[in-house]
């Protein structure tokens, strides 16, 4: 009885996902598979042509490292957020989502500015004597990649900082006394303690980081294609609908696929068994 | 001679609010010494600065004559067992005890020999396998005692390691922690606020109170001869009155003379008795005695509990259950100066 009456609860959720997304997602998924001379032959000549291969494997080399560079940047500074008293916690994670309270647009514009040839560092650069020529820092993976982690960095502070919150003093303390200094400790005893957060966050950043729009087009212009912009340049430039599709799906594998490898990664490493709390 | 040593330590928080003051206290090597005291006395600050969570603004820590003051916590080697024993959820009960080898780099045969060894000792070898949540709270508890002895530390700290434990297994467990530590011979300092938990399993005792040192002694010496008002009623003496000095004699505040036994001196002392050491004065006696109003009285079985209301305050006496006294009738007790303890106030 119980089952059955929360089952009602989701199903307008339901319905609304099904009509508005999974139908017209697959009227669009399913033909991409029959075009072509054979099944997938779309997909194969997707994987043939170099061009092709190149912004896959950009894409992908992004959103790895973007996801690499928040987790580096986000997991000590989550841990420095959740040791501090719960007035500074409160004021240190409303900091840190601050960028998210600004428009894209408005934060790639700001990066054009900084990463520019006339920009912020390039004047930095060429006014000290450093570099004689400013710089190409637009306009590249890079500039992609800073934009990104930029992006979705809160986004890992956040959900990590909330499963450190759960971590008391005393595991630090615990490895401290049994000889670990406190780098050896945090990763000894707090890293894989967070595990389940850094996943979360890991997923979160690298499927924003795969599918997000704005960002690779401001910063990556036309020469440094991602899949997200490449989708928009078949469908709307080209009008090449079917190709558009093909990406699509291939985008959608990509972070099912990265989504499992998380998951089981995660469940590798963390051998607690399903009883934990 | 002193194995470890703690002198004149202050510690402040915040800046303000002194919690220790210029305390003082020497353990022998091998002893198990407990620091007693009701919550918020500066007995668990006391062990976070042998520990070395932290540093004390002034003062010295030493242990085996050499000053541990400023050196790190992971460099100090002592075990510490905590209150929520804060074992690791991500590792096995093997991996929770090889923890402090394997920082300590010893090589994979050598961690084996001594965590298999320990937990032997502590009756954990079927465990190797479980993680912490699919144990009991003490199994927990040996886990963690293991835990901290595998790495052979210098100095034993145990936080209120029983308090999360019911009744039964508390008691099972202090002889347990009791036997490993003759066992293996380890200096420890146990923080408690349980009394009966501190004098079944210590050495010394020594009780706390505001950031200080009160007493520190023998179990029995501290339950028998207590210093002061605070130690005395921490174990549990509830009857005190003035005495201040005139002569070769006490008198309280309305003027009964008392003599007393006690070689304690001082000009005004308070004097403290058990409700069973009270007796009901005779006709001839006009020393030692207080007169009072019976108040509530309690059934307990042999005897019957008294509330006494006297000029010195309330009294606690015990009387045969053959003896019954009336709500408010007038008795005269008698406070044998044999058994009347005096006290520094």
């Amino acid at each position: 009885m119980k089952k059955r009456s929360a089952f009602v609860m989701i199903i307008p959720g339901l319905v609304i996902l099904a009509v508005c997304l999974f139908l017209p997602l697959l009227r669009v998924l399913i033909p991409s598979l029959h075009t072509g001379e054979y099944p997938l032959s779309a997909y194969v000549s997707f994987f043939q042509d170099e061009y092709y291969r190149k912004i896959f494997v950009r894409t992908v080399k992004v959103a790895c490292l973007t996801t690499g560079f928040c987790m580096v940047l986000g997991v000590p500074t989550a841990y420095f957020i959740s040791r501090c008293g719960k007035k500074w916690r409160g004021i240190l994670l409303s900091v840190s989502i601050f960028p998210m309270m600004t428009n894209s647009v408005i934060r790639s514009f700001a990066w054009i500015n900084i990463l520019g040839s006339n920009g912020l560092i390039n004047r930095i650069l060429v006014t000290a004597g450093i570099v004689e020529k400013p710089l190409k820092l637009l306009y590249t993976d890079f500039a992609i990649i800073i934009g990104s982690v930029y992006l979705f960095l809160p986004l890992m502070i956040v959900t990590v900082a909330g499963v450190m919150e759960n971590i008391g003093d005393d595991m630090m303390e615990a490895a401290l006394s049994l000889g670990a200094n406190r780098i050896r400790a945090f990763m000894k005893v707090i890293f894989p303690m967070s595990l389940p957060g850094i996943i979360v966050g890991g997923i979160l950043v690298f499927t924003g980081t795969l599918t997000a729009y704005t960002t690779p087009q401001l910063l990556g212009g036309n020469k440094n294609m991602v899949l997200s912009t490449f989708i928009y340049q078949r469908a709307m430039s080209v009008g090449d609908w079917d190709g558009a599709a093909v990406i699509s799906l291939i985008m959608i594998v990509v972070t099912l696929a990265v989504i499992k490898g998380f998951n089981s990664l995660a469940a590798r490493l963390d051998k607690r068994g399903g009883d934990h709390a | 001679m002193a194995y470890m040593t703690l002198k004149d330590i202050d510690v402040r928080y915040d800046k303000k609010k002194q919690v220790l003051k210029g305390l003082n206290l020497e353990v022998k090597e091998g002893e198990l010494v407990s620091l007693l005291g009701p919550s918020g006395c500066g007995k668990t600050t006391t062990l976070r600065v042998v520990a070395g969570f932290i540093e004390p603004e002034s003062g010295v820590f030493s242990l085996d004559g050499e000053d541990l003051t400023k050196i790190p916590v992971h460099k100090r080697n002592f075990g510490i067992v905590f209150q929520s024993y804060a074992l690791f959820p991500h590792l096995n009960v093997y991996d929770n005890v090889a923890f402090g080898l394997k920082m300590r780099k010893l090589d994979k045969q050598q961690i084996d020999q001594k965590v298999k060894n320990i937990l032997e000792v502590c009756g954990l070898s079927e465990f190797e396998k479980r993680f912490p949540q699919q144990m009991s709270g003490g199994q927990r508890q040996r886990v963690a005692l293991a835990r901290a002895l595998v790495i052979e530390p210098k100095l034993l700290l145990l936080d209120e390691p029983l308090s999360n434990l019911d009744a039964k297994l508390r008691i099972n467990m202090r002889m347990e922690i009791k036997r490993i530590q003759k066992k293996l011979g380890i200096t420890t300092l146990f923080v408690t606020h349980d009394q009966e938990e501190c004098f079944s399993i210590s050495d010394k005792v020594a009780v706390m109170n505001q950031g200080v040192i009160e007493q520190f002694d023998t179990p029995e010496n501290i339950y028998q001869r207590p210093e002061t008002e605070f130690v005395a009623r921490f174990i549990g003496f509830e009857n005190f009155l003035t005495l201040n000095r005139e002569g070769n004699v006490y008198k309280t505040q309305a003027g009964t003379v008392f003599t007393v036994e006690s070689d304690r001196n001082g000009d005004s002392l308070a004097g403290t008795i058990r409700p069973e050491d009270i007796r009901i004065a005779g006709e001839s006696e006009d020393r030692n005695v207080l007169t009072g109003t019976v108040g509530v009285r309690t059934f307990l079985g042999k005897s019957y509990q008294y509330e006494v209301l006297t000029a010195e305050g309330k009294f606690l006496v015990s009387r045969p259950a053959e003896e019954v006294y009336e709500e408010g009738s007038t008795i005269r007790l008698y406070l044998p100066e044999s058994k009347l303890i005096l006290v520094n106030k």
